[in-house]
């Protein structure tokens, strides 16, 4: 009976919210909504978890803004490269104008995506690098700035450790362009005080809390003296932290990404654990709002935004509480992002709680 | 060499080994478990420190139990690839269905079961009945059980329940439960599969299924029947895993697959088919953890731990599935023969 009426009351909510939004896009339209009418299709290499749900959600969220896009195409590839070529190449062959892709497979999708561009579909990649050149390949890729994070983090290092100390740096898969990005930015900022104590130059996590677990439990055990972790997804650590306290330590300062499971990890252990101090970068839902803004622009005769680079702010900081204290909301899922533009209730109507 | 008594002595070890064959698996993992124990406390003390091995014991328990379940599929001669979909839809039925409460968590747990044996059935029926190739069936059957793994999940991990994770990733007297959950299996098994009539059968099917017949045994029924008990284990072990890890992924199962054939050979189970090594399995499941765990604590790159991982497999067949001592007879054989031509 009471889930019945928290699930009324939420749907009151989204349909609130939604309409509001609605209203809010009719009455301004944005700079980047020009007047001829489009379609618009959003190709994902692969949409299987609570981030990218989010990040789709968003990508519709964005388009909805714009009253010239009249249609709206989603298609999922579920992490396999033939299908995400074969959806990239049936949107083109339906006379769509503009798609934005995540291609998940890298290079493996630029020549459907230069076959979709040559057809005179405006193709914008994000996020993850296709190879190729904007203008003959695509119209023009949006990525990320995983430098920036790495300066991020460092910066703050830097501040909590002025005499520095030893670092673990926690990536995804062996040689993945992202993690070696983080730490170049690391590096830009931190000398030779601060130690990367994992192997050259990441620990591989795959990205896999159970992975990350063991990695971790192994890292500790041998390091005596561990003073950052640095990962670039927090919330895969919220059930490796534990840990620490096998071995009767503190969990250590943690410089990372965002989720709502991390943060509300940190509100119901920082009390425990007095060396606990927690800073995250958004963990970038929103790149696919500045990929989408791009392509409606050029589709539709409006003006492209200035940034080509989405850089993902800092979000939180437990030390100085700028620009947010750690914000944790139990109520909600633990797997929405509230570093993202997209609403809260909507996210987690997003993963589908 | 020379001293008669000392290959007297030689020849009456040989001869009690031989006797005593079924320990030969046994001993062998037994050993390399305890040679990788000395190296750990030489060159990475870490990988053996209580604390480092609460952190890795209970994943060589998951590796374990899902080594169980593939070791009875393979006493039958085949091959159960169905194991990563069977182990990642128990995960995300645990989490989702009981949706963080732990009022639910019995009832969910009582569904992954139910599902689990219903899978089990289909891949029995396919391979122990319909007589399809077991690889094919189950790769079927894993593609099936992914299927359910999106209904369930839509891909999404969740957090599991408090209790969950307190029966799963706690400790009794100093010991995680998921190890205690492993060493019952364990029993269990061995007990099943070398003192009841049942277990007994089961292996001589799995050594001659046309003999076996030809006794009048239900051959079809008890390969049939390897596949439930072996998605019952996957199961098990998929359970533990949502304890284990607080925010598990809707592909647990995927990096299971690999270690689980690893130990059953390296416990000397014949993928031909016949005896099964229980307790072996599981020495060798510690062996394989340890392993990487060792891998990890000297901070080699990760190519290498691959690498490490792959090597300690081919060790785990060429012991196994070589025979040594004929080799090396008509090896013998051969060059004297070579000698005889050139003379």
């Amino acid at each position: 009976m009471f889930k019945a009426k928290t699930m009324t009351a939420a749907c009151a909510v989204a349909t609130l919210t939604m309409g509001f939004a609605a209203t809010t896009a009719l009455a301004e339209t944005p700079s980047w909504c020009g007047p001829n009418e489009a379609s618009l299709a959003l190709l994902d290499g692969f949409g299987g978890n609570s981030w990218r749900l989010v990040t789709t959600a968003s990508g519709a969220e964005e388009a909805a803004k714009c009253p010239s896009i009249t249609q709206y195409e989603y298609a999922d590839g579920q992490g396999d490269t033939q299908k995400a070529i074969s959806d990239i190449n049936s949107m083109a062959a339906r006379g769509i104008n503009a798609m934005v892709v995540f291609g998940d497979a890298g290079p493996a999708v630029l020549p459907a995506l230069t076959n979709a561009h040559r057809a005179g579909t405006i193709v914008v990649p994000y996020r993850v690098n296709v190879g190729g050149e904007a203008g003959v390949n695509y119209a023009k890729f949006i990525g990320s700035s995983f430098f920036e994070d790495g300066v991020s983090w460092g910066n703050w290092i830097k501040e909590i450790l002025p005499e520095g100390g030893n670092l673990l740096f926690l990536s995804g898969p062996a040689g993945n362009s992202q993690g070696i990005d983080e730490l170049a930015g690391m590096k830009s900022v931190l000398d030779a005080k601060y130690v990367f104590i994992n192997p050259e130059p990441f620990a591989v996590t795959n990205w896999d809390p159970s992975l990350t677990q063991q990695v971790l439990s192994a890292e500790i055990a041998k390091n005596d003296k561990i003073d950052v972790i640095v990962s670039d997804f927090g919330p895969s650590l919220v059930g490796a932290l534990p840990v620490f306290a096998e071995f009767g330590r503190s969990i250590p300062a943690l410089a990372t990404s965002d989720g709502n499971s991390l943060s509300c990890f940190w509100e119901q252990n920082k009390d425990a654990n007095p060396d606990f101090k927690l800073f995250t970068v958004a963990t970038g839902n929103d790149n696919v709002r500045l990929a989408v803004q791009w392509a409606v622009a050029l589709a539709t005769g409006g003006t492209p935004p200035t940034d080509e680079i989405f850089k993902a702010p800092v979000f939180e900081n437990s030390v100085s509480g700028t620009p947010n204290p750690v914000t944790c909301r139990p109520d909600l899922p633990g797997s929405i992002y509230l570093s993202a533009e997209m609403a809260d209730d909507a996210q987690a109507k997003a993963v589908g709680q | 060499m020379a001293n008669y008594q000392q290959t007297a002595g030689q020849g009456g070890l040989a001869f009690e080994l031989r006797s005593l064959k079924p320990a030969r698996g046994f001993v062998t993992v037994v050993i390399s478990t305890l040679m990788l124990i000395v190296v750990c406390a030489i060159f990475a003390p870490s990988a053996i420190s209580a604390g480092g091995l609460a952190g890795s014991l209970p994943f060589a328990a998951i590796i374990a139990i899902v080594g169980l379940g593939q070791m009875l599929v393979v006493q039958q001669g085949g091959f159960d690839l169905s194991l990563a979909g069977g182990v990642s839809l128990a995960v995300v039925i645990t989490t989702h269905m009981s949706g963080g409460s732990d009022a639910q968590l019995f009832s969910s747990i009582a569904f992954a079961l139910a599902c689990a044996v219903v899978a089990g059935v289909v891949n029995g029926i396919l391979v122990g009945v319909l007589r399809l190739n077991a690889i094919v069936a189950t790769i079927g059957m894993n593609a099936l059980l992914y299927g359910a793994v999106f209904a369930v999940s839509g891909g999404v991990p969740r957090i599991t329940t408090p209790l969950m994770a307190q029966i799963a990733g706690g400790k009794t007297l100093g010991i995680p439960n998921s190890v205690l959950f492993a060493l019952v299996i364990m029993l269990i098994v061995s007990f099943v599969l070398k003192k009841t009539v049942i277990g007994r059968r089961f292996e001589a099917i799995g050594a001659n299924p046309a003999a076996a017949h030809a006794a009048g045994l239900k051959v079809q029924l008890y390969q049939a029947m390897a596949y439930v008990f072996a998605q019952l284990h996957y199961c098990v072990a998929g359970i533990l895993i949502s304890g284990i890890t607080r925010e598990p992924t809707a592909f647990q199962g995927d990096s299971l697959l690999l270690p689980s054939v690893a130990v059953v050979v390296l416990a000397g189970t014949s993928l031909l088919g016949g005896r099964g090594f229980p307790i072996s399995t599981v020495i060798a499941a510690f062996f394989l953890n340890q392993l990487s765990q060792f891998a990890l604590a000297v901070g080699v790159p990760f190519s290498a731990q691959t690498i490490i991982q792959a090597l300690a497999l081919v060790f785990g067949i060429g012991v196994y599935s070589l025979r040594w001592k004929q080799a090396a007879t008509k090896r013998a054989l051969k060059s004297k023969m070579e000698e005889t031509d050139n003379v």
